[in-house]
């Protein structure tokens, strides 16, 4: 299952990878661990609009009831307003699918791989120009 | 007494008459800001009057009337400000400064202005401004920055500037004094004669004052400076306190280590330079027009100059080497070694772009971000969105002394035809070429050439001359395409939430290590 797991999340990665303005100023691998997939669904408590990686936060209700806060990276902000996203895309309750990486220090943090209103649309992508889903993921 | 005031005002006017012929003037009639300045009081202290305090000297207000109409609210949170300030001042944490804090620095900043534009390099922090002059509208209208967005125009010999869509979270000074986003600036630059630019500012911040008001200053010109030198901020509190440490065998005063093969420096594929096209525009005086907004066509050269597949969270690289013919780096087997290491999680921490340092040459062309080049007949000057610039100077011919070090080097330059041609060294040796961590050090030469081979592409090339970490020299090539865009912020440091991570992962794999037995 691990090794399923791995496989289709390094054959999704390679296809999504694109023009490379979005990417980091800092080693994605360093930061975050291939081996730690994890898919969440939550609701926006805010986006910070920054570079060179904006973040979202998710709030994640377990099984039992139990609320964590994730922290979620994506691109870089100056890419997003390139493409027209603007703040008030995003509003906090918005609910989001998400599927990505966390970070190897343990912390509720995961680095993007795609983002899905529930209706299934993808955040970030499908702007006026064309769809980018790299630039939700941050690649 | 009617007499002598008549004689006064006839000398004021003559004087006056007489500084207004004498500017110097650009090509199209303005008067010409450029050179080196800064500010002769103690505004980044407080702008109002102040006696001294420890590390606080004493100055006199630069803010007419000398007080500022602060709503009651505002009145407090200034005070609240100023008490927390060793903690709460953005200034302390190195993070940008906001306008007009950066013009009221002790740090010297240069500008450079062509019909376009009018560019700042700042010393502080390689701060830079772009202040458009070309009469058109900003494409991001709205978008909250710490350094606003500039818009300016020459109203006779003065130049105004409005500066808006700020954020609200730098100071005016360091005493507290603050806005908020609302705040919107009317800058006027006006030369009183040819070393001396008048200054004033008015700030219309109706969420915070109850009436805009005006501050005022003399800009001198700092004769005894040819350049602006770097103050890394961040990269030297880090280095202070050992958050970013030293690599022994890369920066200076490293030497080349005893295991190295020979160097051998005449190593060459013959590679001819790209053909320039008839079709490119000109400046008047017949030199290429190579001004405005770039985007490399990087093909992932940040995460390897030599091809890769790449991995999950590693894009692929397609190869950017072009000398060795194989594309591959002629490494002296240490640096490649160190260079496989630096790829392991634990090293990405030692990146100094994770810190949000400078990124280096040739890396600040293709981190991936964009940037802006601003000529004049003296300069090349290059602003990149990661808030730093790189000034090529066309004119000096010796470079700095051997001991001056920089992050961005020193950097000489010459058309060879149509072909821009730069010589740089005098490096730190304290850069990565890239997140995979390929090596460069301080004993680098780097000639780059830049060639108009279409009327909006660059070629660009850098043959790194480097025997500290090679065996021969070696050459990448990257496009560079001119597109309709302009500069944002990145306001890096700022919202650094990474670095902390990369840390752990750092303190975990060396917590694990067997320590070694004295």
């Amino acid at each position: 299952m691990k090794l399923f797991s791995l496989i289709t999340a390094s054959a999704l990665a390679a296809a999504s990878l694109l023009p490379l303005d979005a990417f980091a100023h800092h080693s994605f691998s360093a930061e975050f661990d291939t081996n730690k997939p994890v898919q969440l669904t939550g609701t926006v408590t805010e986006m910070k609009w920054s570079n060179p990686h904006g973040w979202i936060y998710l709030d994640v209700k377990d099984a039992s009831g139990i609320v964590t806060n994730w922290a979620l990276e994506t691109g870089a902000a100056n890419s997003l307003i390139r493409r027209g996203w603007r703040k008030a895309d995003l509003p906090a309750g918005t609910v989001l699918n998400v599927d990505g990486w966390q970070a190897r220090n343990g912390s509720t943090t995961a680095n993007i791989r795609s983002v899905t209103f529930e209706d299934g649309t993808r955040l970030f992508a499908g702007t006026s120009n064309q769809a980018t889903p790299e630039v939700e993921t941050g690649r | 007494m009617a007499l002598r005031c008549l004689l006064l005002s006839v000398a004021v006017v003559f004087s006056s008459l007489t500084a207004a012929q004498d500017l110097p003037r650009t090509a199209t009639g303005q008067p010409d800001l450029g050179g080196i300045w800064r500010v002769q009081n103690r505004a980044a202290v407080d702008l109002l009057a102040h006696a001294a305090a420890f590390e606080r000297p004493a100055g006199m207000s630069v803010v007419a009337g000398g007080e500022l109409p602060y709503q009651p609210w505002a009145r407090a949170q200034q005070q609240q400000n100023f008490a927390t300030r060793a903690q709460t001042d953005p200034f302390a944490h190195c993070y940008l400064p906001g306008v007009p804090r950066i013009m009221t620095l002790e740090f010297p900043f240069q500008i450079f202005q062509t019909a376009e534009n009018v560019a700042m390099t700042f010393e502080w922090q390689q701060v830079f401004r772009l202040i458009h002059t070309n009469d058109t509208a900003s494409l991001y209208e709205g978008i909250e920055s710490w350094m606003g967005h500039s818009r300016g125009a020459w109203e006779g010999d003065e130049l105004v500037v409005t500066v808006k869509d700020f954020n609200e979270r730098s100071w005016l000074d360091g005493s507290g004094n603050f806005h908020s986003a609302a705040m919107v600036l009317t800058e006027r630059f006006r030369m009183l004669d040819a070393d001396t630019i008048a200054y004033t500012v008015t700030v219309d911040d109706p969420e915070v004052y109850t009436q805009p008001w005006t501050m005022s200053m003399n800009l001198y010109r700092q004769q005894e400076l040819d350049r602006v030198l770097e103050y890394q901020c961040q990269a030297e509190k880090e280095e202070a306190n050992g958050a970013f440490e030293p690599d022994v065998r890369n920066w200076y005063p490293a030497g080349i280590p005893g295991e190295n093969v020979a160097f051998d420096a005449t190593a060459t594929s013959g590679l001819p330079l790209p053909q320039a096209s008839a079709e490119i525009a000109r400046l008047p005086d017949g030199t290429p027009d190579i001004g405005g907004y770039y985007m490399a066509d990087a093909g992932g050269a940040n995460y390897g100059l030599e091809k890769s597949a790449g991995g999950a969270l590693m894009p692929p690289a397609r190869g950017v080497v072009v000398d060795p013919a194989d594309g591959v780096l002629p490494y002296q087997g240490w640096a490649r070694a160190e260079r496989n290491d630096r790829i392991l999680p634990h090293r990405g921490y030692d990146d100094p772009t994770a810190h949000c340092f400078v990124a280096g040459i040739p890396r600040s062309h293709y981190v991936p971000s964009p940037f802006q080049i601003v000529q004049t007949p003296d300069h090349v000057v290059q602003l990149f969105e990661r808030m730093s610039w790189r000034q090529i100077d066309l004119q000096r011919k010796e470079h700095l002394p051997e001991h001056m070090r920089l992050w961005q080097g020193d950097a000489l330059g010459h058309w060879e035809g149509d072909t821009l041609v730069v010589d740089s060294r005098n490096y730190n040796g304290k850069a990565w070429l890239n997140e995979a961590g390929d090596v460069i050090s301080h004993m680098a030469t780097v000639r780059e050439t830049y060639t108009p081979v279409s009327r909006d592409r660059l070629i660009y090339r850098a043959t790194v001359t480097d025997p500290i970490a090679y065996t021969r020299p070696w050459t990448i090539e990257v496009p560079l395409d001119r597109l309709q865009d302009e500069l944002l912020e990145v306001a890096c440091l700022e919202d650094n939430n990474d670095l902390q991570h990369l840390r752990d992962v750092r303190d975990e794999f060396r917590a694990a290590q067997p320590t070694t037995a004295e």
